[in-house]
Parts: C-alpha cells; sequence; structure tokens
C-alpha cells in the first residue's frame, strides 16, 4: 500500500513537473480553463442574482409569488409585460370567495389577491372645453344675478373667461395662417377656416352676449373640435380589492392623494403614468432633462436625446398657450419678457425663447419655471380628486364607460423610475368588472334606475328597429346634439348622448356611493394573485393550488411569478440561454485547444513515455500520469478562475451596478444591482472546469498508452 | 552453464503500409547467464530488432525467443511490462532520463514501479548504486545539470537498480566521446563482473566489441556468414566469433 502511494507520488510529480516543464502550454491551457471557470461563477451569480432582484419586482409589485387564473382560459395569464392593446382570452372566476377559500385551505398560502388585468382608453381633457366650460358657468351666473354688485363681477368674469376663449381662437387662427402657408387649400376645411374667422372676428364678440347661449354652441360645436389639445391615453390598469392589494404588496406607497377607502369606487394612478402621460408635456421635458444633467451626467451639449426634448419644448409651446387667458397672458409676458430681457411681446415667441436652453441656463431656467410660470398653468391634465371617464370595450364588444374618482397616485418603493412596474394602474374591483362586461349588484340598480328615469319601455329585440326609427309619434330627442350640461373636470372629455342621462347621475353619486363589501368578495375576477408564507416553495404550492381546486370543483389554473410576468419572465430564460450557450461555446473551444495542446505534448513526450514503457511501467501508469496532469491544471486554474469570479462578483456586490434605464430599474428592482455569489454556482463551475480537463485529456491519453516501448530505441537523427 | 536467453529461428516482419519488410530472417541464438555480448553489423542490419525481441518489447513473428525460460509469444502486453520491469534492463543510446525527475529519482523510478521495497529500502539500493557508478554527489541533480558520460551512468545505474537477470544496452557508447565511452564500458565489464549481470549490447564500434566475450555479427537480418550460425555465445575461440 505504502508502495502505491509512492508509486502514485512519483506519478503525480511527474506529472507536476512536467506540468512546469511545459510552462507556455499551462499557461495556455490554464488560462482559457481559468476565463472559463470565472464566466461560470460570475456569469450565473450575476444571473441568479437579476433573477431575485427582479422576482422581487415582479412579486412585489403585482404578480405576487403565484397566480391563479380559469383553466379553461384560452390563453395564458400575463400580468405584466403586456405589449399589445386588447385582453388575452381570459374565462372568468365566477366567485372569488370560493377561490380564496379553496386557496386559504391549502398550506403555505399566506394571502389572496382578487384582480383582473385590463386596459383602455381614456381621453383626457381639452383646454377649450374647460374655457367654454367656464364661460358658461361665468354667463349663467350673471343671469342669475340678483344684485348689480353680483351682476358687474359676474360680468367681470365673463369677459375675462371670453379673453381666454379669443386667446385659443387666436392661437387657432395662428395655426391656420400656417397652415395656408404650407398645405395645399384643399386640404384645409372651408368650413372649419369660415368658422375659426367669424370667431376671431370683433364683430363675433360684440354680439357675444346678446346671445350668449347661441355663441357658446358655435364655439362648443364648430370651435372646441379643433382646438384638439387632447391625448387619448392609453391606461393599463388592475382592478382589485385595495385594502388586499396594499398590504399584499407592502412596497406599495401613496405618493399623492390618498388610499382608496373600502367600499369606495377609485383610481389610482401609478406616479409614473402619472408623470409621462398625465403632465404637461414641456414641464415633463424640464424633468426629464434636468434628469439626465443631474443624474446621468448628460449635457445638451453633447446628448442628442436632451437635445431633441430642448427642441421639442421651443416648438411646443402651444399647449401652454392655450392655457392662458388674457391676465395670465399679461402675467407671463411681463415675466418672461424680464428673465429674458427682451422687449418681444409675443407671448408664443417668448416661451420659445425662454425653452431654447443651454447647460449654463438650463437649472436657472427650470426653477424659474416651476416658480414663476407652473402655478398659473394646470400641470397634470387629470388632477387628483377629479373624475376619471374610462371606455372600454367589454368581452362581448359593446362599449362601457365607468366614471371613476381618482384618489391618488403610488409607487413601488425601489422600482420608482420603473417603466414596467410603473405601468399598472389600481382601479376598484367592482368598476373593473363594469367595464369588462359583468353586471354588478350596483350597475343593475342604477340600469333600472335610468330605464325608470328616461321612461324606457322594454322593448324586444325583434321591435327594436321599428320602435327607434319606425315610429313618427316620438319626437326627437333635443335638437342640439352635443347639449352637454356643465361638468367640472377637464378628465371627461369623453362625452356622449347616453351620457347626458346616465352620466350626471353617474357622476353625482359616483362619490358618495358606496357598495356593500360582500360585492368585491363574491364577484367575478380574472385572476388571483397568491402570497406565500415560504417563496421557495412555489413548485409544490402550485400543485396543491391545483388540486385542491379540483378537489372543490373549480378549473383552477396555477403559474409562477416568472410566467405571470410574461415577456419579461421570459427574459430570465433567454439570457440564460445565452450564457449557457457562451459557456459551453467556450468550454468547447477551450475542449479543442486543450486536446490539441495536449496531443502535441503527447507527440513530444513519444519517447520518454516508450522510455517508461520499456523499463516496466504499464500503461496505466501513463494514463494516470496524464490525467493528473489534467485535473490538476483543471483543479488550479478552474478554482483560480471560479475564486477570481466569486472575488469579482464580491467586488461589485459591495460596489453595485447602477440602473442607468427604466428597464434596469425593474430588473435590479432599485438603483443598484447588488449581485451575490451562489455557493452552487462555484460548485458548478468547478465540475463543469473539471468535466472539461478531464474530457480534454481522453484522446491524448489514449495516444499516449499506445506509444510502443520501442519508440524509446528510436533516435531523433 | 545456463541459456538465459535463447532465441531459435527468429523472425520478424514490420509492415510499412503494404509492404512487408524483413528486419530479422530466422535468427537464432543462446546467451548464458553472466555474459558480455556484443551484437554488431551495420545499419539496419537488425541489430536493434534482435535486442527488442531479447528485450521484450517486442516479439517475433515467428520462431521463439524465450527469456529466462519464458516464451514471450505466449505472454500478454502486461505479463510483457512485467517480465520487463522484474528481468531486463535498459540503457540507450541518448541515455533517455526522465528530465523532470533528479538523478536520485530516474534510479529509483524501477523500484517504484516494482512497489516490492519500502522507502529506505530504495533508497539504500539507489545510494549504493549510484556509488558505484560515482554519482553519490549529484543525486539531487537534474539529467539536464550533467554530462553525457554522467548521463549514461545514471541510465546504468536506473538499469541495474532492479537487480535484472539482463542488461540490453543499446549503442551505449554511440553519443559520447572515445574516452567517455570507454570509461561507460569499463563501469559495464566491472558490473558483469562483479555482479553477474548478463549484458547485451549492440554497437558497430570496433573497439567496443574488443571488449565483449562474444560478438554476433548480423547482416541483412541474419547471423552473418562465418558468423555463430549455431548462435551458442560460447567464448571468443569458437568458430564465426571475431578475435577478441
Amino acid at each position: 500500500m505504502r508502495a502505491w502511494f509512492a508509486t502514485f507520488g512519483v506519478t503525480a510529480q511527474m506529472a507536476f513537473r512536467n506540468l512546469f516543464a511545459s510552462r507556455l502550454k499551462t499557461v495556455i491551457v490554464g488560462g482559457i480553463i481559468l476565463f472559463g471557470g470565472l464566466l461560470v461563477v460570475a456569469g450565473n451569480s450575476l444571473l441568479d442574482s437579476v433573477v431575485a432582484a427582479m422576482s422581487r419586482s415582479v412579486i412585489g409589485s403585482v404578480a405576487g409569488h403565484i397566480q391563479v387564473y380559469n383553466a379553461k382560459s384560452k390563453d395564458p395569464l400575463e400580468v405584466m409585460g403586456r405589449m399589445m392593446m386588447g385582453d388575452p382570452d381570459i374565462a372568468q372566476l365566477d366567485d372569488f370567495s370560493k377561490v380564496r377559500q379553496s386557496l386559504l385551505k391549502v398550506p403555505n398560502v399566506k394571502a389572496v389577491v382578487p384582480m383582473g388585468i385590463s386596459g383602455a382608453l381614456v381621453t383626457s381633457g381639452n383646454t377649450i372645453d374647460l374655457a367654454l366650460e367656464k364661460l358658461r358657468n361665468a354667463v349663467k351666473r350673471k343671469r342669475e344675478a340678483r344684485t348689480d354688485v353680483d351682476r358687474a363681477n359676474a360680468q367681470a368674469q365673463v369677459d375675462a373667461e371670453k379673453g381666454h376663449v379669443r386667446q385659443i381662437v387666436s392661437v387657432l387662427q395662428t395655426d391656420l395662417k400656417n397652415a395656408t402657408a404650407v398645405l395645399d387649400a384643399r386640404a384645409i376645411d372651408k368650413e372649419d377656416a369660415e368658422a375659426v374667422t367669424r370667431a376671431a372676428s370683433d364683430q363675433f364678440w360684440a354680439e357675444f352676449d346678446k346671445e350668449p347661449f347661441e355663441s357658446l354652441e358655435f364655439l362648443e360645436n364648430r370651435i372646441a373640435n379643433q382646438a384638439a389639445d387632447a391625448d387619448l391615453l392609453f391606461l393599463n390598469y388592475v382592478g382589485t380589492d385595495f385594502q388586499a392589494f396594499q398590504k399584499s404588496f407592502d412596497r406599495m406607497k401613496i405618493v399623492e392623494g390618498t388610499m382608496v377607502p373600502p367600499g369606495k369606487r377609485g383610481f389610482l394612478f401609478a406616479k409614473h403614468v402619472y408623470e409621462e402621460q398625465l403632465k404637461l408635456k414641456a414641464a415633463r421635458r424640464l424633468d426629464q432633462i434636468k434628469e439626465g444633467i443631474d443624474s446621468q451626467g448628460e449635457t445638451i451639449a453633447k446628448t442628442p436625446d436632451l437635445q431633441r426634448m430642448v427642441r421639442e419644448n421651443v416648438s411646443q409651446v402651444r399647449e401652454i398657450l392655450l392655457q392662458l387667458d388674457a391676465p395670465k397672458t399679461a402675467d407671463f409676458r411681463a415675466k418672461l419678457q424680464r428673465e429674458l430681457g427682451s422687449p418681444e411681446k409675443d407671448v408664443g415667441k417668448l416661451l420659445a425663447a425662454f425653452f431654447q436652453t443651454d447647460d449654463q441656463n438650463f437649472h436657472q431656467r427650470h426653477d424659474f419655471f416651476y416658480r414663476e410660470l407652473a402655478p398659473s398653468l394646470e400641470l397634470y391634465r387629470v388632477r387628483i380628486g377629479d373624475v376619471l371617464t374610462i371606455k372600454s370595450f367589454t368581452r362581448s364588444g359593446y362599449v362601457q364607460s365607468v366614471n371613476v374618482p381618482v384618489y391618488g397616485t403610488f409607487q413601488f418603493q425601489g422600482l420608482e423610475k420603473s417603466t414596467l412596474a410603473g405601468a399598472l394602474n389600481v382601479m376598484d374591483l367592482v368598476s373593473f368588472r363594469e367595464l369588462y362586461g359583468f353586471m354588478s349588484g350596483e350597475k343593475l340598480a342604477e340600469v333600472q334606475a335610468l330605464q325608470k328615469a328616461a321612461g324606457a319601455r322594454d322593448v324586444s329585440r325583434e321591435n327594436a328597429e321599428a320602435e327607434l326609427f319606425g315610429s313618427k309619434a316620438e319626437e326627437a330627442p333635443e335638437k342640439a346634439p352635443r347639449k352637454i350640461e356643465a361638468t367640472t373636470t377637464p378628465g371627461v372629455a369623453m362625452r356622449d348622448l347616453g351620457e347626458t342621462v346616465g352620466g350626471k347621475l353617474r357622476r353625482e353619486e359616483t362619490r358618495s356611493r358606496v357598495f356593500p363589501p360582500g360585492e368585491v368578495e363574491t364577484g367575478v375576477v380574472l385572476n388571483a394573485a397568491v402570497i406565500l408564507d415560504d417563496p421557495k416553495k412555489i413548485p409544490e404550492t402550485m400543485a396543491a393550488i391545483e388540486a385542491q381546486g379540483a378537489k372543490d370543483g373549480l378549473s383552477l389554473k396555477a403559474i409562477d411569478w416568472q410566467k405571470a410576468a410574461g415577456i419579461i419572465g421570459q427574459f430570465i430564460d433567454v439570457a440564460r440561454t445565452v450564457l449557457y450557450i457562451a459557456i459551453l461555446i467556450i468550454f468547447i473551444v477551450a475542449l479543442v485547444i486543450i486536446n490539441n495542446a495536449l496531443v502535441m505534448a503527447t507527440l513530444e513526450r513519444v519517447r520518454e513515455i516508450g522510455t517508461l514503457r520499456a523499463i516496466g511501467a504499464q500503461r496505466r501508469f501513463i494514463l494516470a500520469m496524464l490525467v493528473i496532469e489534467s485535473i490538476v491544471v483543471g483543479l488550479v486554474f478552474g478554482g483560480l478562475g471560479a475564486g477570481l469570479g466569486a472575488v469579482l462578483v464580491g467586488i461589485i456586490g459591495k460596489i453595485g451596478i447602477p440602473a442607468t434605464s427604466d428597464v434596469m430599474f425593474f430588473f435590479f428592482s432599485g438603483p443598484r444591482l447588488r449581485p451575490f455569489i451562489g455557493t452552487s454556482n462555484v460548485i458548478a463551475a468547478f465540475a463543469i472546469v473539471l468535466l472539461v480537463s478531464a474530457f480534454s485529456s481522453f484522446y491524448p491519453a489514449w495516444l499516449a498508452m499506445r506509444v510502443s516501448p520501442r519508440q524509446a530505441m528510436q533516435e531523433d537523427e | 552453464m545456463k541459456a538465459i536467453v535463447s532465441v531459435k529461428d527468429a523472425v520478424k516482419n514490420y509492415t510499412l503500409g503494404n509492404v512487408v519488410v524483413p528486419a530479422l530472417r530466422g535468427v537464432t541464438l543462446d546467451v548464458v547467464e553472466g555474459d558480455f555480448i556484443a551484437i554488431a553489423g551495420p545499419s539496419g542490419s537488425g541489430k536493434t530488432t534482435l535486442l527488442n525481441l531479447i528485450g521484450c518489447v517486442d516479439t517475433p513473428s515467428s520462431g521463439t525467443v524465450e527469456v529466462e525460460g519464458k516464451d514471450t509469444r505466449r505472454l500478454s502486453e502486461r505479463q510483457l511490462t512485467t517480465l520487463r520491469l522484474h528481468t531486463i534492463g535498459f540503457i540507450f543510446q541518448s541515455f533517455n532520463l526522465v528530465s523532470v525527475l533528479s538523478v536520485f529519482q530516474n534510479v529509483e523510478l524501477p523500484l517504484l514501479l516494482q512497489r516490492r521495497l519500502t522507502g529506505a529500502e530504495r533508497a539504500k539500493r539507489v545510494m549504493g548504486l549510484l556509488d558505484r557508478v560515482g554519482l553519490r554527489e549529484h543525486a539531487s541533480h537534474r539529467p539536464s545539470e550533467l554530462s553525457g558520460g554522467q548521463r549514461q551512468r545514471v541510465a546504468i545505474a536506473r538499469a541495474l537498480v532492479t537487480q535484472p537477470g539482463i542488461v540490453l544496452a543499446d549503442e551505449p557508447t554511440a553519443n559520447l566521446d572515445s574516452v567517455t565511452g570507454q570509461h561507460i564500458l569499463d563501469l559495464m565489464k566491472e558490473l558483469n563482473r562483479t555482479e553477474k549481470t548478463t549484458f547485451i549490447f549492440s554497437t558497430h564500434d570496433q573497439r567496443v566489441m574488443s571488449h565483449a566475450n562474444a560478438i554476433i555479427r548480423l547482416a541483412d537480418g541474419k547471423l552473418a556468414e562465418g558468423g555463430a550460425s549455431n548462435g551458442l555465445a560460447q567464448p571468443a575461440s569458437q568458430p564465426g566469433r571475431a578475435p577478441v
């Protein structure tokens, strides 16, 4: 036995010394192995860290550990990363309370949050609507004024509002002039042009007070539609139980406003959406330029993106101009003239000059904007407290609209800047159900009330056409096609005939009405987020959930957070595949190079091997010698690579990788990714490296074993 | 005296591609224990092939080679290796030391392969032999630090360390100057005398041959005309043997 050790000792010694003797070969082979080991450890650790961070983002923002939905659904459920409008075909879960009961029976389930995810178009406010509404109110007030003082005050207000509307009309007139300069005459709607000319004429405004309502109607019908500064917003939202949602996703923090109280309809904007889509564009661009300069170290002089935003701010002053009535115009003119030291009178040109910022004056202009100008502007198209009218196509294809008050904005801590985590707004479940096309108890009552209020009769489907169009006995409802009762906000621009009666009714009640808590509980949901006690047991719990569902007669499908994250979740798999392919390629290359180097080394040592064989070394001795050589190289350099990788990850972990874009914020679950070293990765790296080095020595070892002792006698003459 | 090596009608053919090249065409000879024999002949005459057959690194295509009474054709590759390890010592023209091992380790190597002796026994044996070849002081040196003659002496020590019955030397002095070659031959001769080890060496050097007890002359794979056709390596007075 001791002799065996001695033999092994000499074998190992020869192996070691051979390695030293051919240093270059050892270093080349070792270098490749080292790099491979480093890549395995660092790459996997990095990826694992991203997965862990991302899982925090996904699990913590909306998905939970597991999502449960109806197994009969045609499409897979994706709660995040939805790229397209339109909803996937998800079958409903009829009674959430049953689902919850069933899920809570499963061990490891901590909480269940009801959900439904959808999206809808919302038209946000239009400045002229707002101005006309104010004018109409002022006119009305003047009519109703009892004292001279009231009347005089009202008249002053009417004049002020008239001034604002005239201002808007003059902006339109400028647009028209510009358009005639560049466009073919045929491209301009003649009637629209005439209407603007008329509305801009002194005569029209001189006669305004005589027949104010007629004039208003003209402005509403012919002018308002031309001043369309309103954008269509596409809002993704999740309908849920606010309280359960906040409790389960505890990174959720209210930024502005308040949480929607229990039993109330309400809407919370994701802060990111609110800033990105609803803020006055000029202000938003100023924010972004500031962010670029302050946090990213960019400069207007060098960064094309910032230059673009400056250009857009210069050319797109119209959205601000439309908001300015006469006094504000005067105010802006005075302030801007002073700030810029310019004698220019045209506020549009002053604003353009003001927004022409460079790296020297940017911060001053930014501060000036927020200090002096912003207080006079509506910075957001929807304000906290407004009622939002959301229109959506229901599952059965008709348009459903729902009014929900906006209670505030929220964000997920650590994911403030993430577009992906911040893309979903939150809505109460009852409103969600209506938009999705489910009849809630409240809705049913409302429809009945509407029918009563409108004096509607039940009409059978067959007779509907005759009832609507065939019968001459019925009067046309009203002459004015868009006679609209005053609304209070710019957030409710989606008006149609159906709303003239129902809309008013709803809007009055929508704030005060409370739905019974049971309605949230028992109603329809599309999916449910499941929060676990032990997040490590996701696969087992998923199986248990499906089994429990089957037992309770519910067809439930459970998917993990990664799958629920849709495209984002797939990113992990893609990244891992890419990494593995890269590792595979590197090791195949390593295999070839190592193999080659060892073959060369073997050929160089043919006589030595022959001598060993001649003096009595068995083939296995030769094999052992070569395999030990390879394994030693693998162990030493693989270990070094893995160690270096671990150190590298450790250092990166200390410093952290900064998230430079919104998407990275999501993947890193915060401003910095701090990668950690997984023991399993180090072990895996070691195993792979050993395997590769052993594998690559097979062929040369086979060659060496075939060396005949006769070759010891061969002379290299 | 007992024949330690017995070669009968040994034929060895090598194939080069499709061509069969005869290297030995039927050689018969006996080597007795304690002999000191030279195999002589020009290049390509079959000297090395004959040494290979006797040294068990190769087996004859026909005929028999018996080493210490064992028919090499009946032995497996492993058994041949074992036979070499215990019975035969090799000395090569280019010394063939393991460059990465020290002098001591080079000499010790066959003992390690044998796995019979303890470390202390091995050290004693190795140092004793190094003493004999005059390299005790160089035990820890690497072969590259030694002169040609010193290297060959290390090789001789290595060949003798297992106390083999036969030592085969393939042109042992060919890479040495004449003085050093002379020393090496004197050493071999002395070991032959004191240890009773059989030496068989190939050479084409007249002066080297002159040291041999007997000379086997080969030409074209056969014993040369007038050579010891009976192959018996008997004292030099026998017919076919060159005068000493």
